[in-house]
């Protein structure tokens, strides 16, 4: 089994790909123009940043960069596509033959190309209707060879993707449509448009059993292109529509060549990676490690200033925590919440939120570290000889801990601490 | 609009009523423009403009002669119209042309073109009404556009200077596309001079095309080349007539200081299949556009599947438009893309190279047409490749974007005989010097002077 | 080009000829195909002159621009409500 992908990301640029015109707008047809309508007499302008995202993805790919890359024009008759030829790439694309790694298994990549986004299109029964807005939004088409063989493969390949993509700065909740090539013998069947790694899965899914059950009667699949139905998880043929050899690309002559050697691009941040390596280094879970960071830039800036200083384990249980109440925070705040999962006390949103914002919360029911503190004071003063003692027995300072704590209701572990710290022993 | 205007009164030859009318109208622009020019306290600066059908002018249909574009109001200027109607220029109207730019006599249009100084003859074209209206009006430019030679062969038939620029040089942005690696958007006037004046206004950079460049520094005060280059092989193909003429031209300007010298160019044998590859190829992209409603000629079924209903719209073409569409459409099927669009695109370097050696030497000078303006009936007889043929002399500077200016060089039978000089890349105010000169000693004749003041 | 072949480019076209318009065009296609078929006979490694002259590339800053006459666009589409409607798919 052989499965291949096509994966079209929308790019993060405040503009169309070729236009000025505002992207993601959602009033239809607000945010249109000549060139995004295809107007006779206008032309396009490349969008530079754009050009620098593109450029940036192929890399964190490890694509082979050429010195220049063009544009051309693939041809065909649709009633979203304006100028009926989309502006794509196809012999000088922004990158090509590189590989995304999946513990011992790399999955190649073709190639990383830009192109234009067709218009929306609702289909009535009569006619259709059309939305320009998103006519010329940049995408990113990334092609890989037919490397992956297995469901954890496609899996796994589409969340580091994604998670590279994150990290890049591209906008991962907005729709990723891939199309999918499954070829179990020798006749390749494309899948088109699919949407969402469950839509991926299920739809290879289907594909291969379809496929097999023609393969076992002794058919032969036909080379095809099929759409996926989510609703009924089931593939079904498509519309006739233009081959490779009808596309009839051209170079697209209203653009020119574009260096990519002067573009600044913008560094990859390959989480699995760092999972990886905290994980060997403190002896975590290389997955629990992932699942925190994969797609959480907070998380990731968390997870590299503090652990050094705290135990993983900790860590994990705060960033966790974060995570499940949806909460950010510079790394001085974590502090507080590390100190709260090591006191081993309540975490609740609503503290977290606090801490958040920069407030004080108490560590046991109602009471403060510093509160804390003023009881230790209190006590110490009431028995002045007890400094003296602890210095000669360490074991002495339970006495306070275990008063102080019955006083305060605070968290013993805490206390101890604070008492250690206030004497000046280790606990 | 002023091409069915000007279109009328060459069928009318000359209508008397019609003359009066349209050159008080004329007359009129013309007042409006100096009294607004005086206020201004400047130099005459506005002309009256034409622009040829392809071109966009806000609010004003424009259609490149094509039913397919019936009833389009661009949105928006071309640039180069936005630039000289802010120094005062006046749209008088938009001229008739060969669909698309399609074609070399203007008989590809609803309305065929007519020659002013004999209406049984071609105008030339593609921008027929472009060079009909320079003929015929006294006071007045055009913007008009070549691909293939679309303005020197209608000004060459018509008598009058036809300039086309350095590709690149005058923003493409609102010229509806034939070609976008060969279209030119370039000036027709009565004088070197007008055509100057109005080229300086228009060229250089545009935010709106991105292959849109000003000229090196200093260009403006760039000189006619002294010595002229003929390139030998191409006067192969000329008529007679036209080569004693051409030779008269020659000796004239011998006399006026000038070293004429003969070249050959090999190269050049290939240039129409050459051109013709690149053109069509491209064509066929931009007229895909062309599907019935988005703009234009409409297909009022909706309920119709989109590929019937897109087919309907394109039954709207004109015969030439739909030869081009097939012909550049298979050109660029994957199975002979190489063979034919690539390779088209390899040779054009090669002959880009030669020529612009030989330019960067001397300026050349050519016959524009290789006959007389023909015969109506005459040129619709011709097959498609014997009319092909007949843009021998203005594809090579075409085909690799070289700056060329046309001129009246000639009369014979009472016809006009235009030349051609062909500069080096970004040459473009060298050679309108050198038509400049030219015309220091040697008359234009027109047939009319409408508008005059 | 045989028959079937150019039934098949007018259908990628998009292009409905008469039975003589096919033949008519055909023959004429086959003509001028067979005219630039002769630059074979050329040798040439030059890199292919996508434009006639070299340019300078032109990058267009991501800075938003609405254009200022939306209702002029669509005035030339048949809308409903805020769509533009299109042909049957």
């Amino acid at each position: 089994m052989k499965i291949g992908l096509e994966v079209h990301v929308a790019l993060p640029t405040k503009t169309k790909l070729f236009c000025s015109c505002k992207t993601y707008v959602e009033e239809p047809n607000t945010s249109i123009c000549p060139i995004c309508m295809g107007m006779p007499g206008s032309k396009p302008k490349l969008n530079k940043e754009a050009l620098k995202i593109g450029l940036s993805v192929s890399e964190a790919l490890h694509c082979k960069i050429k010195s220049r890359i063009g544009f051309v024009r693939k041809v065909y008759f649709y009633p979203d596509l304006p100028k009926s030829y989309q502006i794509s790439q196809l012999y000088d694309p922004v990158g090509y033959n590189g590989y995304v790694d999946l513990g011992s298994k790399r999955i190649n990549i073709r190639r990383v190309q830009l192109e234009e986004d067709p218009a929306r299109i609702y289909r009535e029964d009569d006619y259709t209707l059309l939305d320009f807005n998103r006519s010329g939004t940049p995408l990113l088409e990334i092609v890989t060879e037919p490397d992956i063989q297995s469901e954890e493969e496609l899996r796994g390949f589409y969340a580091e993707l994604r998670s590279i993509l994150y990290y890049l700065g591209i906008d991962i909740d907005k729709e990723m449509k891939a199309d999918l090539n499954i070829s179990l013998s020798d006749s390749r069947v494309e899948i088109k448009n699919v949407t969402g790694i469950k839509n991926l899965v299920d739809a290879a899914r289907y594909e291969i059993k379809r496929q097999s059950a023609l393969i076992e009667k002794g058919e032969e699949p036909r080379v095809e292109t099929r759409s996926y139905l989510p609703e009924r998880m089931t593939t079904e043929r498509t519309r006739e529509k233009e081959t490779d050899e009808e596309y009839g690309y051209i170079f697209e002559p209203d653009l020119t060549f574009y260096s990519t050697t002067n573009v600044e691009k913008i560094e990859p941040v390959y989480a699995s990676a760092i999972a990886k390596e905290y994980a060997e280094k403190y002896g975590a879970s290389e997955k629990t490690l992932l699942e925190l960071i994969a797609y959480d830039r907070n998380a990731m800036e968390l997870l590299e200033t503090s652990a050094h200083r705290h135990g993983m384990q900790s860590i994990i249980s705060a960033l966790e925590t974060l995570k499940k109440f949806k909460v950010q925070m510079d790394p001085e705040k974590f502090e507080k919440v590390i100190a709260l999962v090591e006191a081993n006390a309540a975490l609740d949103a609503e503290r977290i939120n606090i801490i958040a914002k920069g407030g004080e919360v108490k560590i046991g029911k109602g009471i403060s570290e510093k509160e804390i503190e003023e009881d230790i004071e209190k006590f110490i003063a009431k028995n002045p000889g007890i400094v003296e003692e602890a210095n000669r027995n360490p074991k002495s300072i339970n006495a306070i801990v275990g008063k102080v704590a019955k006083e305060t209701g605070a968290n013993a572990k805490v206390v101890a601490e604070l008492v250690s710290k206030r004497l000046g022993i280790k606990p | 609009m002023i091409s069915r205007s000007i279109e009328e009164f060459i069928k009318a030859q000359p209508g008397k009523e019609y003359y009066v009318k349209l050159a008080e109208e004329l007359a009129k622009l013309n007042k409006e423009l100096n009294a607004f020019n005086n206020i201004n306290g400047s130099l005459s600066s506005g002309y009256p403009l034409s622009v040829k059908d392809n071109i966009c002018v806000k609010g004003m249909e424009t259609t490149a002669s094509s039913k397919v574009l019936s009833g389009y109001i661009p949105p928006f200027n071309a640039t180069a119209v936005e630039r000289l109607s802010a120094k005062g220029f006046g749209v008088i109207g938009k001229t008739n042309m060969d669909e698309f730019g399609f074609g070399s006599f203007g008989l590809n249009s609803e309305s065929p073109a007519r020659n002013p100084f004999d209406k049984s003859r071609v105008a030339g074209g593609s921008s027929s009404g472009a060079a009909i209206a320079t003929s015929i009006i006294e006071n007045h430019v055009a913007l008009a556009e070549s691909t293939g030679g679309s303005i020197a062969a209608p000004a060459s038939f018509c008598g009058v200077v036809g300039f086309t620029p350095t590709y690149g040089v005058v923003s493409r942005y609102g010229l509806i596309d034939y070609g976008n690696s060969l279209d030119k958007i370039g000036v027709m006037g009565r004088s070197a001079a007008r055509v100057r004046y109005t080229f300086d206004i228009i060229k250089g950079r545009d935010r709106y095309d991105a292959t849109c460049v000003d000229l090196p520094a200093g260009s403006e005060r760039k000189q006619a080349s002294k010595k002229l280059f003929v390139i030998r092989n191409l006067l192969e193909h000329v008529d007679e007539s036209i080569k004693k003429s051409f030779e008269k031209t020659l000796s004239k300007l011998s006399g006026m200081g000038f070293e004429i010298e003969e070249g050959e160019l090999k190269e050049l044998d290939s240039a129409i299949a050459v051109y013709y590859i690149i053109a069509m190829a491209e064509a066929s992209t931009n007229l895909a556009k062309y599907t019935g409603f988005k703009y234009g000629g409409k297909v009022d079924d909706f309920s119709k599947e989109y590929n019937e209903f897109f087919t309907e719209a394109r039954e709207k073409f004109g015969k030439e438009a739909k030869r081009r569409v097939v012909l550049g459409t298979y050109i660029r099927s994957a199975s002979v893309r190489d063979k034919y669009y690539y390779k088209a695109l390899q040779i054009r370097r090669l002959i880009g190279e030669k020529i612009s050696e030989l330019a960067r030497k001397g300026s050349i000078i050519l016959p524009t047409m290789p006959m007389l303006p023909p015969k109506i009936e005459d040129a619709g007889k011709m097959n498609p490749l014997q009319a092909y043929m007949v843009d021998i002399l203005t594809v090579p500077a075409n085909l690799t974007g070289l700056p060329h200016v046309s001129f009246p060089a000639d009369y014979i039978d009472g016809l006009p005989v235009g030349a051609q000089i062909i500069g080096a890349p970004y040459e473009d105010y060298a050679i309108l010097d050198l038509v400049g000169k030219w015309e220091e000693d040697f008359s234009y004749k027109f047939a009319y002077n409408l508008g005059s003041l | 080009m045989d028959y079937k072949e150019f039934e098949r480019l007018l259908k990628v076209c998009r292009i409905r000829l008469s039975e003589n318009e096919t033949e008519e065009m055909k023959k004429e296609i086959d003509e001028i195909l067979a005219y630039f078929d002769k630059i074979d006979n050329i040798k040439c490694e030059e890199d292919p002159a996508y434009q006639p002259i070299d340019l300078p590339e032109q990058l267009r800053e991501d800075v938003t621009e609405q254009f200022n006459d939306i209702d002029a666009i669509l005035a030339n589409t048949k809308t409903y409500r805020f769509y533009v409607v299109g042909p049957k798919i």
